[in-house]
């Protein structure tokens, strides 16, 4: 179990809080995007191509602990941009940990050898580093040579110091499950409390428009990749997220479950997607059109989208919202997923560009490509 | 609900193997006439979607450069608004669509021609003259 019982508890009595008190839309993490500005030029992202006086801009500390108490969730997640370039990161950390609240500082990590002197390990501060896969992998899709060597050092000093550290990935078209479960038995031998991981969302504003998975491809990629797991994994994620991906549960986006707030103000609809702004946390959740947005509203701009700040919401509210979920987390927990159907999947040749679906012969999934 | 919601059934979205990306149009340097309302509301629309600066000229002649990144689209132009930040000033500002003469997209477009191919292209050329360290890094703020 990569999540600490203090951390599931206080998220559990959130979430059980707001259904006895009838609330539907609440948040379980704030995406507070202190800065754009980045220490990498990465071709996949779609969070910091902005002119230099916008790039400059920055949230200060009491802006980020007023967003932190208007919205109430108790976890909060600071990506960027890169947040160490931030100038005052560690008040703005240390603010959010005098306020109870479960960090995940989102770092590319190429700074953060240098700066962890200035931190102290806390129960509520998870270094969350940025690592795409194994040494060559991440340095391709990070366009940084030597990228990962300076992650691994930073990851190997924040454990040794006694942080908390999870490693972060984001896999996109190309990605080779095999390799996806080397790179798991690496960041454990690291010493890090769990993994991470999202497939890559097709951000309107990237400078690469060519390189991300449908749903098809994301499920086939996952159920190859996170079967047949081996006992040393640990997953900082909830389990029914993680069968979502696999294929084995559905689920519809929560895009109020994760809200992001940044220098322009409360993105609408959600940390992915910039479709405007709004003033406040209320303002974003009484005015904008949730029904034009989620695979189910048939919005091109959603038809990708299996991300985990919208999707994995959903599956930490279902398991701990009813006995039913609850069950399938403790059971989801302790699965080691057998199935020989991935392990076939493992030694097919990789896709490249739109490919038939796997065949199949004993159809009992409902998706095609995932059945055994 | 906007026109371009309904595009794709759920089983559509299902059996995706690839998403097209977006394609984005070559707007630097573009002038837009602003003819009447309907070219008002679309030039506004690719500017807020516009990876860099346009120029405002308003109707009373003052110029502003800005990035927009809000948008606020009401039944008549002087109800329409957009918000942006100009490079000179620290606060928000907000502007009615109504005050607005013409529009230049006179910034760079900050993604525009740095597709995957080309960064991995570049790697192999450099790799193969022998340099080391090599990466695509952020351009200079100043």
């Amino acid at each position: 179990m990569a999540v600490p019982i203090s951390q599931m508890w206080t998220v559990a009595t959130y979430v059980l809080k707001k259904r006895f008190s009838g609330t539907t839309r609440y948040p379980l993490v704030l995406m507070l995007e202190p800065l754009f500005r980045c220490n990498l030029a990465c071709a996949g992202c779609g969070k910091v191509q902005y002119p230099p006086h916008i790039l400059k801009k920055q949230l200060t500390p009491e802006e980020c602990f007023a967003a932190v108490e208007e919205c109430g969730a108790p976890m909060v997640s600071i990506p960027g941009g890169e947040p160490l370039l931030h100038p005052q990161i560690v008040e703005i950390v240390n603010g959010l940990i005098a306020r109870k609240k479960y960090i995940y500082l989102c770092t590319n990590a190429l700074e953060l050898k240098r700066r962890l002197p200035e931190f102290t390990p806390s129960k509520y501060l998870t270094f969350s580093v940025h690592l795409d896969g194994q040494r060559e992998h991440h340095d391709f899709s990070v366009c940084r040579e030597g990228g990962y060597e300076l992650a691994v050092e930073g990851i190997k000093d924040a454990v040794k110091r006694g942080f908390r550290v999870t490693t972060n990935a984001t896999f996109f078209d190309g990605t080779d499950p095999n390799q996806v479960r080397g790179f798991f038995d690496d960041v454990m031998e690291m010493g890090v409390e769990g993994i991470v991981l999202s497939p890559g969302y097709s951000y309107d504003k990237a400078p690469d428009q060519s390189h991300f998975m449908g749903r098809a491809r994301v499920r086939r990629l996952f159920r190859a990749a996170l079967s047949n797991r081996k006992p040393t994994w640990k997953f900082n994620m909830s389990p029914l997220f993680l069968e979502f991906l696999m294929g084995d549960r559905k689920y519809e986006c929560t895009p109020w479950g994760s809200p992001a707030y940044n220098i322009f103000g409360w993105q609408r609809p959600c940390y992915l997607l910039q479709d405007g702004y709004a003033d406040s946390f209320k303002e974003l959740l009484e005015t904008t059109k949730w029904e034009e947005y989620g695979v189910a509203s048939g919005n091109p701009k959603c038809a990708n989208c299996m991300v985990s700040c919208g999707y994995e919401p959903s599956a930490v509210i279902d398991g701990f919202g009813s006995l039913k979920g609850f069950w399938g987390m403790v059971r989801g927990t302790f699965n080691k997923y057998r199935d020989q159907h991935a392990l076939n999947l493992l030694n097919e040749p990789m896709p490249h560009g739109p490919s038939s679906l796997v065949q199949i012969t004993h159809p009992d999934r409902e998706f095609e490509e995932t059945r055994a | 609900m906007s026109a371009e919601v309904l595009k794709y059934t759920l089983e559509q979205v299902e059996a995706l193997e690839l998403v097209p990306g977006t394609e984005h149009e070559k707007l630097e340097g573009w002038v837009p006439e602003l003819a009447g309302e309907d070219d008002v509301r679309q030039a506004l629309e690719k500017a807020f979607d516009y990876r860099g600066d346009v120029t405002i000229t308003l109707k009373s002649g003052e110029k502003i450069e800005a990035y927009i990144f809000n948008r606020h689209t009401g039944a008549t132009l002087a109800e329409s608004w957009m918000q942006y930040f100009t490079p000179k000033a620290d606060d928000k500002r907000k502007v009615s669509y109504a005050e607005i003469a013409r529009l230049e997209f006179s910034g760079k477009d900050r993604a525009a021609g740095k597709h995957w191919e080309d960064w991995v292209k570049a790697y192999n050329e450099k790799k193969a003259a022998g340099e080391t360290n090599i990466a695509l890094h952020p351009e200079k703020l100043e």
